[in-house]
């Protein structure tokens, strides 16, 4: 074995990620991680949104404004896209924690459909907002 | 993946042996992430509603004894998640002694932020009418 | 195969041949460059083309990963054109095919040749697999093959698998009783039996623990699908007596709980069986000694 020569050169370790296919396991995986990272940074937002209100109506204008600018709409669609995605991959979570769902059949049926209701709850969430905001 | 040493296989791989603990992190993962089902969706459905909402209108709402008490119980479940997530990113990826520092430290951020918007909160909740 | 499908009143999939699991895929890698972040001894190189046979008409060509530790050469990418009217359908008749006829030298792992064994477990098109058990005409042209994912290499296709190997035997994958020896067999009712199906069968070829990122980043002390199948296996068996102790090793916040649910495992299983399912039973079973 390699560790009883320590003069041996390291033996090469073999491709993982640069090599292994995406897969709708993989990536929705990965996609929950990052959707909660960028959840966590939303909920710093949502701290500094109450923050504002409390600090008075001067405050709360400024964050306001930004978040009625064009910047801080992409931001806030991309915290709602990734609210759902999050939300409705935690409850596929919940799920598997009851021992249900993992047929490999279930697991690409309940995947797909995380991936389609997300986008679509995003879009009614924004269609509502504008017609609120009307 | 393996330090350069003598050690045999079975001895590399029980490593320190077993913390005998984990499952309790585990648990209440779940139990805010449950908290957090029915508290974001109040959360999401609340500001849609408030879209274009100008000062006094994001007051009056907040001053709601039911929308304190969600947004409060919002903030603890959120930031109670958010750390014990973040906090298994962490490990999952820093595997230096710098992972000590790195977990405590945004366990006390989340901690802070948690606190920070109860006060804000509560302080517009129970702050005088004005205007 | 006898097996108590019925009294368990559930179905394991067993499954007979490749074609049984999809193979439909948008993307085939990451986005990253082949070579990201590897260590210096680690990086693939472009390796010799070997020539197709004269007189071969179907042809198909293979891209595998080479490594000889003898040479001062780091591991690179040798192409062979397989002639497919003088080999087998699958994957491993193909490797024979070359070693038989075109380059001796090429090293892999094989005993069974009908994915009973786990030998020739590799990584074909980005997927883990039995190469037995892979069909020729359900790989890419060119067919790429590389060894079993994030392992390190022997030689050529074959990976050291001396860390899985120990962190299985870490696991004590044996009959722990506490109860006198008895007279005739342990008793087993039918039904005890029946809660072993779907984890007695899995035949250590390491696919599922070599596709699990979890084990990527921290396998010196996650357990990985493979071992922590085995684990259950023993958990449930009820001739067993040790499930206490059995739970107290396996309670860690890395042995078992680095796993995210990710499930490449149960994805990439070439047996169809389950290890997802078996560690999301590990942790209900946590959970229930504790209320």
């Amino acid at each position: 074995m390699a560790s009883n020569y320590p003069s041996e050169r390291q033996r090469p370790l073999s491709p993982n990620m640069q090599l292994y296919r995406p897969q709708l396991t993989s990536v929705l995986s990965i996609v929950n991680r990052l959707t909660g990272i960028l959840l966590s940074i939303a909920a710093v937002a949502l701290v500094i949104w109450l923050a504002a209100g409390a600090a008075g109506p001067q405050a709360y204008a400024i964050v306001k404004a930004a978040l009625a600018s064009w910047t801080g709409h992409v931001i806030l669609f991309a915290f709602t896209f990734a609210f759902f995605l999050h939300l409705l991959g935690g409850i596929r979570h919940l799920v598997w924690d009851t021992v249900h769902g993992f047929e490999l059949r279930t697991i690409y049926m309940s995947g797909w459909t995380v991936v389609a209701a997300s986008i679509v709850m995003t879009i009614v969430a924004w269609v509502a907002s504008f017609c609120m905001g009307r | 993946m393996e330090r350069d040493d003598m050690r045999a296989p079975l001895a590399r791989a029980i490593g320190l042996g077993s913390a005998k603990d984990g499952v309790q992190h585990w648990w209440m993962q779940r139990v805010s992430a449950v908290a957090l089902v029915p508290l974001t969706v109040w959360f999401i459905a609340a500001i849609i509603a408030q879209t274009g909402a100008d000062y006094t209108t994001f007051v009056a709402w907040l001053r709601s004894p039911i929308t304190d008490i969600l947004m409060v119980l919002l903030l603890i479940a959120l930031f109670h998640h958010a750390a014990l997530g973040l906090q298994v990113v962490i490990e999952d990826y820093v595997h230096s002694g710098t992972r000590f520092a790195a977990v405590i430290v945004v366990r006390l951020i989340c901690f802070a932020f948690a606190v920070v918007g109860i006060l804000a909160t509560l302080r517009i909740a129970a702050s005088p009418q004005i205007i | 195969m006898f097996r108590f499908e019925i009294a368990q009143g559930k179905a394991s999939m067993i499954i007979k041949s490749s074609s049984q699991v999809s193979r439909n895929h948008v993307f085939k890698r990451f986005p990253i460059p082949a070579n990201f972040g590897v260590t210096k001894e680690s990086k693939i190189g472009r390796g010799k083309s070997w020539p197709a046979p004269a007189e071969a008409t179907r042809t198909r060509t293979f891209e595998i990963y080479r490594y000889e530790p003898d040479s001062e050469r780091g591991p690179h990418m040798d192409t062979f054109e397989v002639d497919l009217d003088d080999c087998g359908p699958m994957v491993l008749d193909a490797l024979i095919w070359i070693k038989n006829k075109v380059d001796s030298t090429l090293t892999f792992r094989r005993s069974c040749r009908e994915g009973v064994c786990g030998s020739c477990a590799m990584n074909m098109d980005g997927t883990n697999w039995l190469a037995c058990t892979r069909f020729i005409t359900d790989m890419e042209n060119p067919a790429k093959v590389y060894p079993l994912a994030n392992m390190k290499i022997i030689k050529d296709l074959v990976p050291d698998q001396t860390h899985v190997l120990a962190q299985y035997a870490a696991i004590e994958p044996w009959l722990q009783s506490r109860t006198p020896v008895p007279e005739r067999e342990r008793l087993q009712s039918v039904e005890e039996r029946g809660q072993l199906d779907g984890y007695y069968e899995c035949i250590l070829c390491f696919c599922c623990t070599s596709g699990c990122p979890s084990h990527w980043w921290n396998g010196n002390r996650f357990l990985g699908p493979a071992v922590l199948l085995q684990a259950w296996r023993w958990l449930i068996e009820s001739r067993d007596d040790a499930t206490e102790e059995r739970l107290d090793k396996l309670e860690d916040p890395f042995r078992l709980y680095r796993c995210h649910t990710i499930l490449n495992c149960t994805r990439t299983c070439p047996k169809g069986l389950n290890p997802g399912k078996a560690i999301a039973q590990i942790k209900k079973m946590m959970i229930e000694r504790q209320s």
